[in-house]
C-alpha cells in the first residue's frame, strides 16, 4: 500500500506562521513505546494471586437451558471455583436499559440464566488457577439444551413468532416517528418520484488488534470493586456495573493501560467485567483475569448494528432535486439492547446527509434477534444512515439519468450555508462539499477514467466510478438520549484535563482519556507546547483512565469522534489556566509586570523572562520550588497558586426538544469524500478496485499526520466491510464468520494504492478550528456501492446490499437473468417531468 | 447447521429379522463409524461415544440415542442429542421396511442439526463428512444384513 500526495488544501489555518506546533506532523510521541513492544496491555498486567476464568458458551443461538452440570469442572485440578447462570441472577440485578417501553422488560445479566438467546453466549464459567486449568475445566461442564427457533431477520423479528424476551413479550424494543418539513406537499409537487424496495447494511464489526480484557477484583477489605480493563467508555460502564453489582458508583475503581484498538465495540465490555468481579468474591477475593481469544471476540463481545431499509420513496424536482424522502427503517440490535437504543436517534445527528433535503419523514424501530448483541462500531448507527442517503443519491441519478457527480453536486449542501440548520436542528458547522468533490476527481483523474470506462464498456468490460459522501460527526450531545427516553439522565458533553508543573518544573499532563491508537499524547503534548511556547518533548502526558489517580467526568472515554474538540479544549483550558498561575508567580519572582513576561526555553529548559533581552528569567524548576519548596515569604495573594490546573470543557449543548425531537444533537461535521473506480471481472464476478481516492475534512488538522493515518485506517476498515467482512449466521443461528479465516478481515495485501487528499474548513464551534475524525468507515461502503451500481446498472443489477463480493453479485445476475423477482426501484415521472 | 441425507438399499433378510436388528444397539451401535463405546441407559435409550474429529476438532463425541418411534416389523426411528467437540448436534434417523422379493427394501432418511463452533469452523466441512458417515453405515448395514 502506498499513498500519493496530489493535491493540498485551500490552506487555511494549516500554515505555521500563526502557530508554532500545532498543525504540525509531529511522529507520534507513543509510536518508540508501542513498536517496541513496550506498551503495558491489560493482558500484561499481573496481580498477586490472580487466577484466569474461562467461560462455557452456548453453542445454540436459541434454546432453553434443560440442565447444568458443574460439578466435574469443579473437582478438577486448579479449580477454585465455578459461576452458573442461577448464582450469577441470585448475585446481581439485571443490566440498566437505556429505553423505556419492552424494552424495559429485558432482563439482561451478565449469564444466561434459564435461556440463551446468542451463540456464543455465556452460560457457565470455571475459575482456576491457570488459564490452562480453567479451559481444561470448562470442557467438564454438562449442559443440556432445548432448541428454540431462532430470529435471525428483521422481518422474522417483527412477527413475534418466536420471542427472545419472554418479560418484553415482543422482539421489538423501540418504534419512533421523525417527521420534519412538509413531505405530503413536496411529494404533490415532485417531478419524479423513486420507489425503492428492500435496502440492507449488513452487520459486520471492528477487529482490534488487541481483544478484550479485564480483571476484576472485589476488595472485600477496601470494600469496593477494582477493574483494569481495556473498556473504551469506562465511565458509563460504571454507570451500568453499580446497579447491577449492588454498589455504590464510588465504590468501583476503574483503570486502563494501553489498548490495542477498540473503534467503539469495547464499550460494552462491561458484562465480562461483571462477571470477573463476581468470580474474584466468590474465590474468596482474589484477582480474576479474562483475556478474550479471537473466536470468542467474533462470537460473544459485539458486532456493528445492522439495519434494514423498507418502502423508500424519494420525491425530486425535474432536475433532479430532492425534495423529500419518507422510509421505514429497522435496526437489529442482537440480543440484548445495552448501549441501544441509542442507534435509533445517532443516526438523526446526520438526517439529511450532506444534502438539502428539507422534508423527511422516516419510521424508526428497533428488533432484537438470536446473533451477538451490538456494540457502537466505527461510524455508529449515523454510518447506517449515510449508507442508506447514498443509495437513495444513486439510485435516483441512475433511474433519472444524471450523472452521479452532477446529482450530488445539485443536492450538496452549499459551502455559503454554513452553518447550516438542519431539519431537526442540527447545525453543520462548516465544510466544502462541492470542493471536496473537485479535489477527488483531481488526484483520481476523473476525466481519464470516464473516457476508460467508455473505451473499456465498449469492449464488453464491466467498469464503474463511484462516489461516497459520509460526514463524522463528533462531540455528541448525550442530551439526545432523552429523546430515545425522557428519563435518561444524560445530557450534553465534557471532559477534563489537568495540568500542572510538578514539584522539579516537569509538565506533566493528566487525561481521563482512553487511547486506542489515536495519538492522544502527541496532540495533547502539541497544544500544551503552543500554549507555553516550549517543545511538545518537554511535555509529559499520561492518559488513560484511573478513576483514582486521573481526572474524568461523566462523559469520559474515547469514542464518537471527539478528542481533537473536547479533550484538546480540555487540555487547552487547562493549559491556559496554568500559564496565568506562572505568569502571576513569575511576575513577582521577577519583579516586573505580567505583560511585560514572555515563555521560552533558554539554557535552564522552559523559563519565563522578562521581554527585550534584560536577561531576567526563572525557569519552571525555580517556580515549581516559589510553590513547593522555598516557599518563606510568598506574598499572600499568591498563596492560592498550585501550579496543578484542572479545567473542564463543556460542549454547548442545551437538551433537545423532546417532544419536536428537535436539537444540536453535536458541536462538529468532518467529512469525508472518496471516489473508486472498480471493475467487475466477467468471468468470476469479482470486483477489483483500479484507482482509490479519499478526501478528508475534519477543519484544522492538529497533526495532519496522524489525520491522514486515521483516514487510511477507517478506509481500510470501510473497504473490509463492503467488499470482506461479515458477520453471517446460518439458518440455526451459528455464525458462520467466527474465525479470521472465515471472516477475512481486510490487510495490506487487499488495499489499493490510497490517493489521499484533503480540506481543511475550520469550525467555528471549536476553540481550534479542530472537528473530531477517525469515523469515516462507512465512505468506502458507500463508495464502492456506488461503483458497483455504476457497472452494473446496465445489467438491470440494483446494489441493495452494503456487502458485494463475487459470489453476491453472480447471484444478483442469476436473479436478474431469471426475471422471477419484482424490479427493486421503480420511477414514477409525471406528466411533462422529463 | 443442517444437514438431510436418505436412500434406500435391499437387504436379503427378511423385515422382522432386519427390525430385530436395527432396534438391538448391541448389534446395531457398533457399525456407526469411529465407534468407541456403547452404554445403555434404559430399555429404549443409550450412550453411545464416537471418536470424531474434524480439521483440527478433535475428541469423543457423547450422543444420546433414543429409540423414539418403532413399528414391528416395519417402522423404525432414532433421535438424539449430544456434545460433539466444539458444538452440539441433534439428529433423526428413521428406517421404513417393505418386504421386497424374499428380502427388505429398507427407505432410510435422516437430518442432523449441528450448531456451535464446530458449525462455525468446519461448517463447509461438515456436510461432506457428515454425508460420507452416513453412507458408510449404511454400507455396513447392508454387509450386515446381507
Amino acid at each position: 500500500m502506498k499513498t500519493k500526495r496530489k493535491a493540498d488544501t485551500r490552506g487555511t489555518l494549516r500554515a505555521t506562521a500563526e502557530t508554532k506546533w500545532v498543525g504540525k506532523p509531529l511522529l507520534r510521541k507513543e509510536e518508540a513505546r508501542l513498536v517496541r513492544g513496550a506498551g503495558i496491555f491489560t493482558d500484561d498486567h499481573k496481580l498477586a494471586g490472580m487466577l484466569h476464568i474461562r467461560f462455557v458458551r452456548s453453542p445454540y443461538g436459541h434454546a432453553n437451558i434443560k440442565r447444568l452440570d458443574v460439578s466435574r469442572a469443579a473437582n478438577s485440578p486448579g479449580v477454585l471455583c465455578t459461576l452458573t447462570g442461577a448464582e450469577v441472577a441470585a448475585m446481581v440485578q439485571p443490566f440498566i436499559e437505556i429505553g423505556p417501553g419492552p424494552g424495559q422488560k429485558v432482563l439482561d445479566y451478565p449469564m444466561a440464566v434459564s435461556k440463551v438467546v446468542f451463540q456464543g453466549e455465556p452460560v457457565a464459567a470455571v475459575v482456576a488457577e491457570t488459564r490452562l486449568a480453567a479451559e481444561d475445566a470448562a470442557e467438564l461442564v454438562e449442559v443440556e439444551y432445548e432448541s428454540l427457533p431462532p430470529v435471525l431477520t428483521a422481518e422474522e423479528a417483527v412477527k413475534d413468532l418466536s420471542v427472545l424476551h419472554p418479560g418484553a413479550a415482543t422482539n421489538l424494543l423501540w418504534h419512533g416517528k421523525f417527521e420534519y418539513g412538509q413531505v405530503d406537499k413536496a411529494f404533490a409537487k415532485a417531478a419524479h418520484i423513486v420507489h425503492i424496495g428492500r435496502m440492507h447494511f449488513h452487520r459486520f464489526s471492528s477487529t482490534p488488534l488487541e481483544n478484550n480484557a479485564v480483571i476484576g477484583f472485589w476488595d472485600s477489605k477496601e470494600n469496593c470493586i477494582n477493574f483494569w480493563s481495556n473498556n473504551s467508555f469506562p465511565a458509563f460502564a460504571a454507570q451500568f456495573l453499580s446497579p447491577a453489582l449492588g454498589v455504590g458508583i464510588d465504590q468501583i475503581k476503574m483503570q486502563s493501560f494501553d489498548i490495542g484498538g477498540g473503534f467503539g465495540i469495547k464499550i460494552t465490555n462491561y458484562p465480562y467485567m461483571a462477571l470477573c468481579a463476581l468470580a474474584s468474591r466468590k474465590a474468596g477475593g482474589r484477582p480474576v483475569k479474562w483475556s478474550e481469544t479471537r473466536t470468542e471476540h467474533m462470537l460473544g463481545s459485539a458486532h456493528g448494528n445492522e439495519r434494514t431499509f423498507f418502502d423508500t420513496r424519494v420525491a425530486l424536482d425535474k432536475g433532479g432535486l430532492i425534495l423529500a424522502i419518507e422510509s421505514r427503517h429497522i435496526d437489529d440490535c442482537g440480543a440484548y439492547p445495552r448501549y441501544e437504543p441509542l442507534g435509533c436517534i445517532i443516526w438523526a445527528q446526520v438526517l439529511p446527509g450532506a444534502y438539502r433535503i428539507k422534508n423527511v419523514r422516516f419510521d424508526i424501530s428497533q428488533i432484537c434477534s438470536n446473533k451477538c448483541p451490538v456494540g457502537p462500531n466505527r461510524g455508529y448507527s449515523r454510518m447506517q444512515h449515510l449508507w442508506f442517503l447514498e443509495r437513495v443519491i444513486d439510485i435516483c441519478a441512475h433511474e433519472l439519468g444524471i450523472p452521479s457527480d452532477q446529482m450530488r453536486l445539485r443536492n450538496y449542501i452549499r459551502a455559503d450555508e454554513f452553518p447550516y440548520t438542519t431539519p431537526n436542528g442540527c447545525v453543520y458547522d462548516s465544510g466544502d462539499y462541492a470542493q471536496m468533490l473537485q479535489i477527488a476527481k483531481t488526484i483520481i483523474g476523473w476525466d481519464a477514467w470516464k473516457e476508460k470506462q467508455t473505451q473499456g464498456r465498449g469492449e464488453g468490460r464491466m467498469l464503474g466510478i463511484g462516489i461516497g459522501t459520509t460526514l463524522d460527526s463528533g462531540t455528541n450531545n448525550f442530551g439526545q438520549a432523552q429523546i430515545i427516553n425522557a428519563f435518561a439522565p444524560y445530557s450534553g458533553q465534557s471532559k477534563a484535563a489537568n495540568i500542572k508543573l510538578d514539584i522539579y518544573g516537569e509538565v506533566v499532563v493528566s487525561l481521563g482519556s482512553v487511547p486506542q491508537g489515536q495519538g492522544h499524547e502527541t496532540t495533547a503534548s502539541q497544544v500544551v507546547a503552543e500554549v507555553l511556547n516550549i517543545p511538545p518533548d518537554l511535555v509529559r502526558v499520561k492518559p488513560g483512565f484511573d478513576s483514582e489517580q486521573n481526572v474524568y467526568t461523566g462523559h469520559t472515554g474515547t469514542y464518537a469522534s471527539q478528542f481533537a474538540v473536547t479533550g484538546l479544549s480540555a487540555i487547552h483550558g487547562a493549559a491556559v489556566k496554568l500559564k496565568k498561575e506562572i505568569s502571576r508567580l513569575a511576575s513577582h519572582a521577577l519583579k516586573a509586570s505580567e505583560k511585560d513576561l514572555e515563555f521560552g526555553v533558554g539554557e535552564k529548559g522552559p523559563e519565563v523572562r522578562v521581554k527585550g533581552g534584560k536577561h531576567k528569567s526563572i525557569n519552571y524548576w525555580g517556580l515549581a520550588n516559589l510553590v513547593n519548596t522555598n516557599n518563606a515569604g510568598i506574598p499572600e495573594d499568591l498563596w492560592d497558586i498550585a501550579l496543578n490546573c484542572r479545567y473542564v470543557y463543556h460542549a454547548p449543548f442545551a437538551v433537545p426538544d423532546l417532544k419536536r425531537k428537535y436539537g444540536n444533537l453535536t458541536l462538529t461535521y468532518a467529512a469525508q469524500l472518496h471516489i473508486a473506480v472498480i471493475e467487475v471481472d466477467r468471468e468470476t464476478f469479482q470486483p477489483k478496485i483500479l484507482a482509490y481516492a479519499a478526501v478528508d475534512d475534519c477543519g484544522r488538522a492538529i497533526n495532519p499526520m496522524i489525520v491522514e493515518g486515521q483516514v487510511h485506517g477507517a478506509t481500510a476498515h470501510g473497504l473490509g466491510a463492503a467488499l470482506m467482512e461479515t458477520c453471517a449466521y446460518d439458518s440455526d443461528g451459528s455464525m458462520t464468520t467466527a474465525t479470521f479465516s472465515d471472516y477475512t478481515p481486510i490487510t495490506a495485501m487487499n488495499m489499493p494504492d490510497l490517493l489521499y487528499g484533503h480540506l481543511e474548513s475550520p469550525s467555528p464551534f471549536s476553540y481550534n478550528g479542530a472537528k473530531g475524525m477517525g469515523e469515516g468507515g462507512a465512505a468506502p461502503i458507500h463508495t464502492v456501492c456506488a461503483a458497483l451500481q455504476d457497472a452494473l446498472f446496465s445489467s438491470g443489477i440494483i446494489i441493495n446490499d452494503s456487502h458485494n463480493t463475487g459470489d453476491t453479485i453472480f447471484q444478483a445476475f442469476e436473479l436478474a437473468k431469471s426475471g422471477q423477482t419484482p424490479p427493486l426501484v421503480k420511477l414514477e415521472s409525471r406528466h411533462g417531468a422529463r | 447447521m443442517e444437514i438431510k441425507f436418505g436412500g434406500e438399499f435391499v437387504a436379503n433378510q427378511k423385515p422382522e429379522e432386519v427390525y430385530a436388528f436395527l432396534v438391538d444397539p448391541k448389534r446395531f451401535c457398533p457399525l456407526l463409524p469411529d465407534y468407541e463405546s456403547m452404554q445403555p441407559l434404559d430399555d429404549k435409550t443409550f450412550l453411545v461415544k464416537l471418536r470424531v474429529g474434524i480439521s483440527h476438532i478433535r475428541g469423543t463425541a457423547a450422543v444420546k440415542l433414543t429409540l423414539a418411534e418403532s413399528d414391528k416389523p416395519k417402522h423404525a426411528l432414532y433421535q438424539g442429542t449430544g456434545d460433539v467437540p466444539g458444538g452440539t448436534a441433534t439428529l433423526r434417523a428413521g428406517f421404513d421396511l417393505v418386504p421386497d422379493s424374499g428380502g427388505t427394501k429398507v427407505v432410510w432418511s435422516g437430518k442432523a442439526n449441528v450448531v456451535g463452533r464446530i458449525a462455525s469452523l468446519a461448517g463447509g466441512l461438515l456436510e461432506p463428512l457428515a454425508k460420507k458417515n452416513v453412507q458408510k453405515l449404511i454400507d455396513s448395514l447392508q454387509v450386515a444384513l446381507t
